[in-house]
Parts: structure tokens; C-alpha cells; sequence
């Protein structure tokens, strides 16, 4: 048995299948108490199930690429770890990168497979685990008192108007622009003192034309009152984006 | 329901989520942590704990900071449930923050009312179920649809997921906000191009931008409630 083969055998995919089938059941338990928790509150069941169908549709794509992250990992590290990792508390930028570093600290030269262990394999997921377990931390011990602070500072405006739906929507266009910011620097950099155009244009485009998309699904929706396609239209702007990052990138 | 049952309602029903959300999170932890352990038995090759210090000492240097950092932005964003699952269950800037946004647009909900966080966490799970399906449906498949997914045209595509949700997420955004918009959008794209060196520091920077919009935001609030009075 190769080494890629033992880290695929079925008890690892034993471990990794029920540390996901608990987590999905956490999900299950969250979702159903959330939405009885909306109907007693007199929330409109039409309401509950959009935010349910949108969530769906939005997540379809994104989900298809971590399972990309999967498959990348699954060429060193075999499929039942990727997997684990990237279901429950991973994140797709941060376990490619956590692995590399975690190949290199144990003396690899990189996440190569030639090189791979089993005790490589295994410190290398004790780390890419403990790196990223952080937030989870912090949220066990700081989330209760956190977000009572934070529901405190809410109640107490509630007697005029809040400052919070305008401070939620600046945090996210504050985050929505450093991304935008890094697609446009990733193109243009300042290098010895002259800007140098680095031919890394398929993230602009992928943003340019999924706003785009964006912007003719709104039009139908706002102007033309077809409130339906709110469901579909980030996941219909977010192919038609990466439609686009494919013709690009088979032109130029 | 009247007000003082709806209150009573929301401080068990939020006591609880605290409850859950804790629980949840120390059983998930401790299954994860024990995971390479279990791994390590059914290998017969346990970790070896001298070059994970040595790793770990690389990791948490950037990794402790920028989740302490994640922590204090995404619970104000996602409510108290929707953090402790999205914490749970992961991949948040790429999938769990915006798609709770969405869902919480399309719904009508305000920022701090109880029907927010519920939405939010609503949406969370919905999506982290979606996640598990998809990645368990491709690995049970992986054989014939690896070549598909792996095909050299479609790395574009596959390679832009994010950008592409930012894009459309832009749009919507940059139109709510067009006031605050200009001021991040330029200190950020001129801060990358100057110093592309902290692109791969983006997470960092967007509390910078954050601070910016939000302090921006501040200001043309107080006018506004400046104007209402006079």
C-alpha cells in the first residue's frame, strides 16, 4: 500500500466522516431552532424560507471551489484529511498555505509527496488543526460577553435611530474595498519607482463582470418587479464573473 | 407574543445560544484536536511534537493575531449564533459573512434586532449544510468528475470564486454606501499598489478600511442627525 492509499484508507475517512456528521448535525440542530425561534418571534414563514433558498443558491459555488481545495490537498495528503479540514472550522486560503508551512517546519521541502510520512502526515494535521482553531477560542470564552456588549450598545440606541445598520454596512464595504484594493494592486504595483502593469487581470474581471451581472439582475428585480430573482442573482452574477475569467482567459 | 413575553422569549432563547454555541464548539474542538491523534493509532504514527512546536511557533505568529481579529469583526456582523456556528463550521470571508449578508438583504432585516441574528444564523447552517453535501457528493464522486473540475480551462474560473462574489457583493454594497465608498476604495488601492508586498495581508487591512468606512460613516450620521434637529 503507497502512502497516498494509506491516507485514504477507510479509518481515516471512519474519523474525518464522523467529526463532519457531528458538525452537520450542529448545523441541523442551529437551523431548526433558529427557525422555530423566527416563528414564535411572528417572522413571516415566506421570509424564513427565502433566507433558506437564497443561502442555498449562494453556496453552491463557493462550495464547489473549496471542494477544489479538497482535490488540490488530496494530491499529498490523501482525500479524508482535505476533506475534514475544509468542512469544519478551515478555510480554503488558509489550509493550502498552513499545509505548506507545516510540510516545511517538519524538514519537507514542501507539501510534495514524495517526501510525505506518516508521522509527517500526522503532525502536519495536529498543526494545520491547532493553527486554525483560534476564533473558535476565542469565541468560547469571549462570545457571550462579546456579544453582550455589543447588544447592550444596540438597546441602547434603540430610542433613536441606530447607528448599527450604517456601521454593518460600512464594516462590510470596508471589507467588500481592501479586497477590491488587492485585486487592483495585484495588477497594477508600484516597482522602483514606476508603476508596472503585471498582467494578473482574470480577479478584476471576474469582479468587473460579476458586478456587472449584478447590476442587470437588480434592474429586473427593482424595475421590472421580479422580486425572484433575488434568490438566484448573486449565484447567477458569480458564474457569470467566472464565465468571464474563463473567456479571458482562453483569449489572451 | 406581547413585549414583555418577546423579551423573556429573547433572553432565554439568546442565554441558550450561548448555551449551544459553547457546547457545540468544545465537542468540535475536542473531536478536531483528537482527530491527528486517532489518525496517528489507526497509522501507527503519532505526531511528532517537537517539529509541531517548531511549526506551531511559525503558525500561530500569523494566524493567533488575524483570528483574534476575525473574532472582534465577524460577531457583531453574524450575531452571537451565527458566530458560534460559523466559527464551527469555517470558510467565513469566502462563504459564511457574505451569504448571511445576502440572506439578511433579501429578508429586510436590521443590524442588532433579533430577527437579524436569526436570519444570520438561519442562513449559516443552511450554508454549511450545503458546503458538507457538495464536498461529500465530489469526494464520493471524485473519480469522474475530476477531470471536469480540473480541466486547464476552467482554473480561471475555479481560481476567481471569491473575486467573483466580491464583485456582485460590491455592487449591492457600493450602491447602499456610495458616500463612504470613495475614501476606503482609494487608501486601500493606492496602499496595494505602493506596497503590493501587503496584498497577501489583506484580512489585517481590512480593519484599516473598516476603521475608515465606518469612522466615515460616523461622521455623515451625526450631520444627518444634526440636520433632523435644526
Amino acid at each position: 500500500m503507497n502512502i497516498l492509499e494509506q491516507l485514504s484508507s477507510t479509518p481515516l475517512y471512519l474519523i474525518s466522516g464522523i467529526i463532519i456528521l457531528f458538525v452537520a448535525g450542529m448545523s441541523i440542530f442551529f437551523l431548526i431552532r433558529s427557525y422555530r425561534a423566527g416563528l414564535a418571534l411572528g417572522m413571516d414563514k415566506v421570509k424564513l424560507k427565502r433566507a433558506i433558498t437564497s443561502s442555498v443558491t449562494f453556496s453552491i459555488l463557493p462550495s464547489v471551489s473549496i471542494l477544489l481545495g479538497v482535490i488540490a490537498l488530496s494530491g499529498t495528503l490523501g482525500i479524508p484529511l482535505p476533506w475534514l479540514r475544509l468542512s469544519v472550522v478551515g478555510a480554503l486560503h488558509y489550509e493550502t498555505s498552513v499545509a505548506d508551512i507545516a510540510a516545511k517546519s517538519i524538514g519537507l521541502s514542501g507539501l510534495n509527496v514524495s517526501e510525505m510520512t506518516l508521522e509527517a502526515f500526522t503532525t502536519i494535521a495536529l498543526l494545520m488543526t491547532v493553527g486554525i482553531i483560534w476564533g473558535c477560542v476565542c469565541s468560547i470564552f469571549f462570545g457571550k460577553s462579546y456579544s453582550k456588549k455589543l447588544q447592550g450598545n444596540s438597546s441602547k440606541k434603540s430610542s433613536g435611530k441606530s447607528f448599527g445598520d450604517s456601521a454593518m454596512t460600512a464594516m462590510f464595504i470596508g471589507l467588500i474595498t481592501a479586497y477590491t484594493g488587492s485585486y487592483i494592486g495585484q495588477l497594477i504595483q508600484l516597482k522602483n519607482g514606476s508603476l508596472v502593469v503585471t498582467g494578473q487581470y482574470l480577479q478584476l474581471i471576474a469582479f468587473a463582470f460579476s458586478a456587472l451581472a449584478m447590476a442587470i439582475f437588480t434592474y429586473f428585480a427593482e424595475k421590472k418587479k421580479m422580486a425572484c430573482l433575488d434568490n438566484f442573482s448573486i449565484a447567477g452574477s458569480m458564474l457569470t464573473g467566472m464565465a468571464a475569467a474563463v473567456i479571458f482567459g482562453m483569449i489572451f | 407574543m406581547n413585549n414583555e413575553e418577546r423579551e423573556l422569549f429573547l433572553e432565554k432563547y439568546n442565554e441558550r445560544t450561548h448555551f449551544f454555541g459553547r457546547i457545540s464548539l468544545i465537542l468540535g474542538l475536542a473531536l478536531l484536536i483528537a482527530a491527528p491523534f486517532v489518525m496517528g493509532i489507526s497509522l501507527d504514527a503519532m505526531p511528532n511534537m517537537s517539529a509541531f512546536a517548531k511549526g506551531f511557533a511559525q503558525i500561530a505568529i500569523i494566524y493567533i493575531p488575524s483570528s483574534i481579529v476575525e473574532f472582534l469583526i465577524y460577531v457583531p456582523m453574524l450575531g452571537a449564533g451565527g458566530s458560534y456556528l460559523g466559527f464551527l463550521t469555517g470558510n467565513l470571508i469566502n462563504m459564511k459573512i457574505p451569504c448571511a449578508i445576502n440572506a439578511r438583504d433579501i429578508v429586510g432585516t436590521k443590524a442588532g434586532t433579533p430577527e437579524n441574528e436569526i436570519i444570520s444564523t438561519l442562513s449559516i447552517a443552511t450554508s454549511s449544510l450545503v458546503t458538507t453535501v457538495v464536498i461529500a457528493l465530489g469526494v464520493l464522486l471524485l473519480t469522474p468528475i475530476r477531470p471536469i473540475l480540473e480541466a486547464d480551462v476552467l482554473q480561471p474560473a475555479f481560481n476567481n470564486v471569491v473575486p467573483a462574489l466580491f464583485g456582485a457583493m460590491a455592487y449591492k454594497y457600493f450602491r447602499k454606501g456610495k458616500q463612504i465608498v470613495a475614501l476606503p476604495l482609494i487608501v486601500m488601492t493606492l496602499l496595494f499598489i505602493c506596497v503590493p508586498s501587503l496584498i497577501s495581508n489583506v484580512g489585517f487591512l481590512m480593519l484599516l478600511s473598516g476603521a475608515i468606512a465606518i469612522a466615515h460613516a460616523f461622521i455623515l450620521f451625526k450631520k444627518e442627525e444634526k440636520e433632523n434637529k435644526s
